[in-house]
């Protein structure tokens, strides 16, 4: 119980905060651009999840052996993040083609209550794909400790989930910062009306968003696997829960934002499980974030703007 | 509107009110009254829906849905079994069973209102004569206060808690609570967890373990068997490093496995199921460097739970310790069910078929000898059994409706499996059992 | 209107709960298993009606209505329960317990009152997360998991006329299906009452727009914190109904964030700041959860369909689906909701804050 301890709580706090930093984006995104809090985003994570499953039996790499992480283990890596980051941004753009957009200018709950909707329908289909109970997701990597001596735990596990989260949200942020999309995401998430006036073909640029955000989602549902090794129906709800929580801790809309509250998150639960007991880990990330949230109402990053009258 | 009663009308006048001190809202009857309460209560249940003097109902009260079903499968086929050994008939009646879930899907396992609505239904049915289950024991305590009021037989294949039927050594109030009307109707198949965890502990003590680290999953049954596993190793004098309750709907417990790392116990101890969680914890103590061993209750013995861990992440260091014999050290009848179970479903039967097979014969003995259908001759009759041969070996229910088998076993998992390694002699600790 | 469906749908509350006051005595299911499932459904009717007054009158999106109905519960069952030396008589308890849980919902709400729109709503998300997770590690006070058992039934020990209420409770569901009906009687007159006095006005005001509310002298923090204890304590009256029909308060995780959802959809399907909207949305989405769904599942095992077991071949194993479609289907076709209310109707359309 040392500084060794504390740094090893940081490591594994740090590591989990990515993961949900990476399903942030996805919230915070969507919030954005169209003010839609996505219920079904979790959901969708678990959809990926399921595929993940099913493409590592279809792949056999079950059998690319456990004893050393090699190249055949690191290309199927790469191949399910792309595939299933495929398959979750594709559906998320259907949803928001048949759900979403034809409620446009409905009441502003109303695509709240079609998200919750459309989560109901993905659990179902959860059910379906992998049965009621939680299924175990093969460990393709080695569980040998990468640092040296006992002292601090870090696994290849933990290495993956660095290796992925953080090149995919560099990329995000280039594409946000200097890309002519990603000019276009930002002109619709300020002004929707006046963006379209000056040529913007606000459906498209919604349409990539949800892709975009779908796709992170589906990148981080192979993590999640691989990194958690457990999966089943009902798992959305609890990383949906943690997500958005990120998204809004750190200023909702914001991508910088997300990242920061997914890491505060994944610190706080790893703090409080080493020095306030498992129990009470959940309740403690909601207390601070109510907390922070009195002090500072627009989140760590929001801006302070004017809600739409 | 036969059977609603109306104030001022049905009820007998001179019923005395006492308070009693654990329920204070009962009214202890003399026999007549008790007679009358009685033709009063049947009227109420006749006006709900006409009974069928033929036919007698069984009902299960099991988690269908979620990660147990694989388990409480098993039970039903057992209970199914019994049923059609003896022809569907007992004695002059029809068997008709009702497979009654008390999970939801968007729980993934029991809830208290599903348990409940299932125990208002087995009452109001004047068909019903039994009521088989529950499987966890925190769904026995939500019904059965409920079907006490109707004398309905009520007995568990699975419930370990101690205190839903001993006196003095669950909670204050405990069992008295569960039986409003004074008397006894839940009668449970499986040995209760006064042995199942200080026996643990006197067994990991002989093993040569010094040092654990407990955990329980905060519920009735695992924090109560985590509880008694606690208290034996601080009398076995093996050092308790730490006690934590778990959230069963956390994620991952890797910060608490590095916790326990850093305390480096010889052994973790889980009090919890399969679905609190046991697998994932399994797995993360192994990604996390822990080489301790790990043990767990019977509420993780089931196929799922090696599933749900991997099996090499338990291999030859997770034992598991089960109330009774595992399948394929069953003898006489018992290995008969298993043969018979074999053949018809193409796969061994999980732990707690047997259970579910013994309860329901338990049912059926009780229906035959008491021959009426009269719940409370049906509870009577099954709570005065005090012989009993069946597929558990010869055994009968103590005056608590305890089982008298005190066998425990303890299986360690190998090659995906689980491999039956010793029977533990109750007989040994017997005398040094917790006055608590 | 002077054609009878006018009268009728002018009177619809009198009509229903005509209706409903008879039904127990020419319906004999109602004194069976049906009966209790009525009850929870007039319970949720209660939940929602409470849920209504932040969402649909003063428009504060709530998603923690649940750990108010948990509290409730709770602290009921803190004054009744045999293990505890309180013991007191139900409706007091009931009393304190509403009482209590307006406090909470008041303590909550004076520091967050200026967190605007989602985030108010992450707060009350966050809140409900933290109360469950309260609930489930007080155990010393709430029996952690285990919940406490058993809440003795409203009149219990008390004799009127030859009967003992409590153990008529108990073995009756009609007793709880008349207590739970007239406390929804009670509620929806009194939400009536509310919708048209000054108070209601205000909270609809705030609403529509806080700063031109405050122009004309509402003070939207004092508003916007009555819909907040009002709501508390409607929810909290559900909650004691319902840990007496359970008899326990069941575990914490009956209070979770699912409960708030199914409620908060509930109050949207049917139709914001609509007392016959929400009672129908209610009447929909718990009726097809608790009612169709057991029936429609113990059919389909009766007629022997599903010999193994199937979840493709339950009705439960599709429950979720069919949920989600309606949710999905009724946004998208009347985005206002099922009865929407008169006030908003008026001026909804194309306009949204």
């Amino acid at each position: 119980m040392s500084a060794l301890f504390f740094l090893q709580q940081c490591l594994i706090g740090l590591t989990n905060g990515a993961l949900v930093a990476l399903m942030a984006l996805g919230y915070t995104m969507v919030y954005g651009i169209i003010r839609l809090i996505n219920f079904a985003h979790g959901d969708l994570i678990m959809l990926g999840a399921c595929l993940a499953l099913t493409l590592v039996g279809a792949f056999g790499l079950e059998a690319a052996g456990t004893a050393t992480a090699g190249v055949a283990t690191w290309l199927g890596i790469a191949l399910l993040v792309g595939l299933c980051g495929l398959f979750c941004g594709l559906v998320n753009v259907a949803v928001d083609r048949l759900v979403y957009r034809p409620l446009r200018d409905a009441p502003k709950l109303a695509p709240l209550v079609s998200a919750i909707g459309v989560s109901f329908i993905f659990m179902n289909i959860g059910l379906f794909w992998l049965g009621p109970a939680d299924r175990s997701f093969p460990q393709l990597l080695p569980t040998a400790n990468l640092l040296p001596g006992e002292g601090l735990q870090f696994g290849w596990k933990d290495l993956l989930v660095l290796v992925v989260v953080v090149p995919l949200m560099a990329a995000l942020m280039v594409l946000v910062k200097s890309t002519r999309l990603g000019k276009a995401m930002r002109a619709v998430s300020q002004d929707e009306t006046a963006a379209a006036l000056v040529g913007v073909d606000v459906d498209r640029v919604i349409a990539a968003t949800f892709f975009l955000g779908g796709f992170l989602g589906g990148a981080a549902s192979v993590i999640y696997g691989l990194y958690i090794n457990t999966i089943g129906f009902q798992m959305g709800f609890q990383n949906g829960l943690y997500a958005f929580t990120a998204a809004v801790l750190g200023g909702i809309g914001s991508i910088p934002g997300a990242v920061i509250g997914g890491l505060v998150i994944g610190l706080v639960r790893a703090l409080s499980t080493a020095y306030v007991g498992e129990r009470w880990a959940g309740a403690m990330v909601f207390a601070i974030l109510i907390v922070i949230l009195v002090f500072r109402p627009e989140g760590l990053l929001g801006r302070r703007t004017k809600e739409k009258v | 509107m036969s059977g609603f009663i109306v104030p001022g009308g049905l009820w007998c006048g001179d019923c005395r009110l006492t308070r009693l001190n654990h329920s204070p809202y009962i009214p202890v009857m003399n026999s007549w009254n008790r007679g009358f309460a009685l033709l009063v209560a049947c009227m109420v249940y006749a006006g709900c829906r006409p009974a069928d003097p033929g036919l007698v109902r069984i009902v299960s009260s099991l988690p269908r849905t979620g990660s147990a079903k694989q388990q409480t499968d098993s039970i039903v086929r057992g209970i199914r079994m019994a049923i059609d050994e003896a022809g569907g008939r007992v004695g002059p009646f029809r068997i008709e069973y009702l497979d009654l879930d008390d999970a939801t899907a968007a729980a993934g396992q029991w809830t208290s209102e599903a348990e409940a609505a299932n125990a208002r239904r087995a009452l109001q049915d004047p068909d019903v004569v039994a009521y088989i289950g529950t499987y966890n024991s925190g769904a026995a305590k939500v019904s059965m206060p409920i079907l006490n009021l109707g004398d309905l037989l009520m007995v568990s294949p699975a419930n370990t808690a101690v205190g839903l039927t001993k006196p003095d050594m669950g909670e204050p109030g405990e069992p008295e609570v569960y039986r409003p009307t004074g008397r006894l109707n839940y009668l449970r198949v499986v040995p209760a967890d006064d042995l199942q965890g200080p026996l643990s502990a006197d067994w990991a003590k002989q093993r040569g373990v010094k040092k654990v680290y407990i955990l329980d999953d905060n519920e009735v049954y695992g924090k109560g068997i985590a509880d008694l596993f606690d208290e034996r190793c601080r009398e076995l004098e093996i050092e308790v490093l730490g006690h934590d309750s778990i959230d069963a709907k956390a994620q991952e417990f890797k910060s608490l496995m590095a916790r326990i790392k850093a305390a480096g116990p010889d052994l973790v101890y889980f009090g919890g199921t399969t679905q609190s969680k046991g697998g994932q914890l399994a797995k993360d103590m192994v990604s996390a460097g822990i080489t301790a061993r790990l043990m767990v209750p019977d509420g993780c013995m089931e196929q799922v739970f090696i599933d749900a861990a991997g099996a090499a992440n338990l291999e030859g260091r997770c034992f598991v310790t089960f109330g009774g014999l595992p399948a394929e050290k069953l003898t006489g009848k018992g290995s008969e069910f298993v043969a018979r179970y074999q053949k018809q479903f193409g796969e061994p039967p999980e732990g707690y078929a047997v259970y579910g097979y013994e309860a329901a014969q338990v049912v059926l003995r009780a229906i035959r000898d008491a021959g009426m259908k009269d719940r409370r001759a049906i509870t009577d009759a099954a709570r005065t059994i005090r012989d009993f041969d069946g597929a558990l070996g010869r055994w009968g229910f103590d005056e608590n409706g305890d089982t008298t088998l005190d066998a425990l076993t303890v299986s360690v998992v190998r090659g995906g499996r689980f491999v039956f390694e010793e029977v533990i002699d109750a007989t040994d600790v017997a005398g040094t059992q917790p006055s608590e | 209107m002077g054609t009878v469906w006018g009268w009728v749908s002018d009177r619809w509350e009198v009509v229903v709960l005509a209706v409903l006051a008879v039904a127990p005595l020419v319906i004999p299911a109602l004194g069976g298993a049906l009966g209790g499932q009525v009850t929870t459904l007039f319970i949720y009717c209660i939940l929602a009606l409470g849920l209504n007054v932040m969402v649909g009158y003063t428009g504060l999106l709530h998603l923690g209505i649940a750990a108010f109905f948990g509290i409730g519960a709770y602290v009921l069952a803190i004054l009744t329960v045999p293990t505890f030396p309180f013991q007191i008589g139900w409706l007091a308890a009931a009393a304190v317990s509403i009482a209590v849980t307006a406090g909470i919902g008041l303590a909550l709400g004076a520091p967050t009152l200026r967190l605007r729109g989602d985030y108010l709503a992450i707060v009350t998300l966050g809140f409900g997360e933290v109360a469950k997770v309260t609930l489930r590690n007080l155990e010393q006070v709430t029996g952690g998991m285990k919940g406490l058992n058993p809440v003795p039934p409203p009149g219990a020990g008390v004799t009127v006329a030859g009967t003992d209420l409590g153990l008529a409770f108990a073995v009756d569901p009609r007793w709880f299906y008349y207590l739970t009906l007239a406390s929804l009687a009670g509620v929806v007159w009194a939400m009536r009452r509310l919708e048209n006095s000054r108070l209601g006005r205000a909270w609809v005001a705030v609403r529509e727009d806080e700063l031109a509310a405050s122009a004309m002298g509402i003070s939207a923090t004092r508003v916007k914190l009555s819909a907040f204890a009002m709501s508390s304590a409607v929810a909290a009256l559900a909650g004691c109904l319902y840990a007496a029909s359970l008899s326990t308060t069941a575990d914490p995780n009956a209070y979770d964030f699912n409960r708030s959802i199914l409620v908060l959809c509930a109050v949207i399907l049917g139709g914001l700041g609509s007392i016959p909207g929400t009672l129908l949305g209610v009447a929909i989405l718990v009726g097809f959860d608790t009612v169709l769904a057991p029936w429609a599942d113990s059919l389909i095992q009766q007629l022997n369909i599903n010999p193994s077991g199937s979840s493709l071949l339950s009705f439960s194993g599709w429950r979720l689906a069919i949920f989600g479609i309606a949710l999905v289907l009724v946004m998208r076709y009347r985005p206002e909701g099922l009865i929407p209310s008169r006030r908003l109707a008026a001026e909804l359309h194309g306009d949204q804050r």
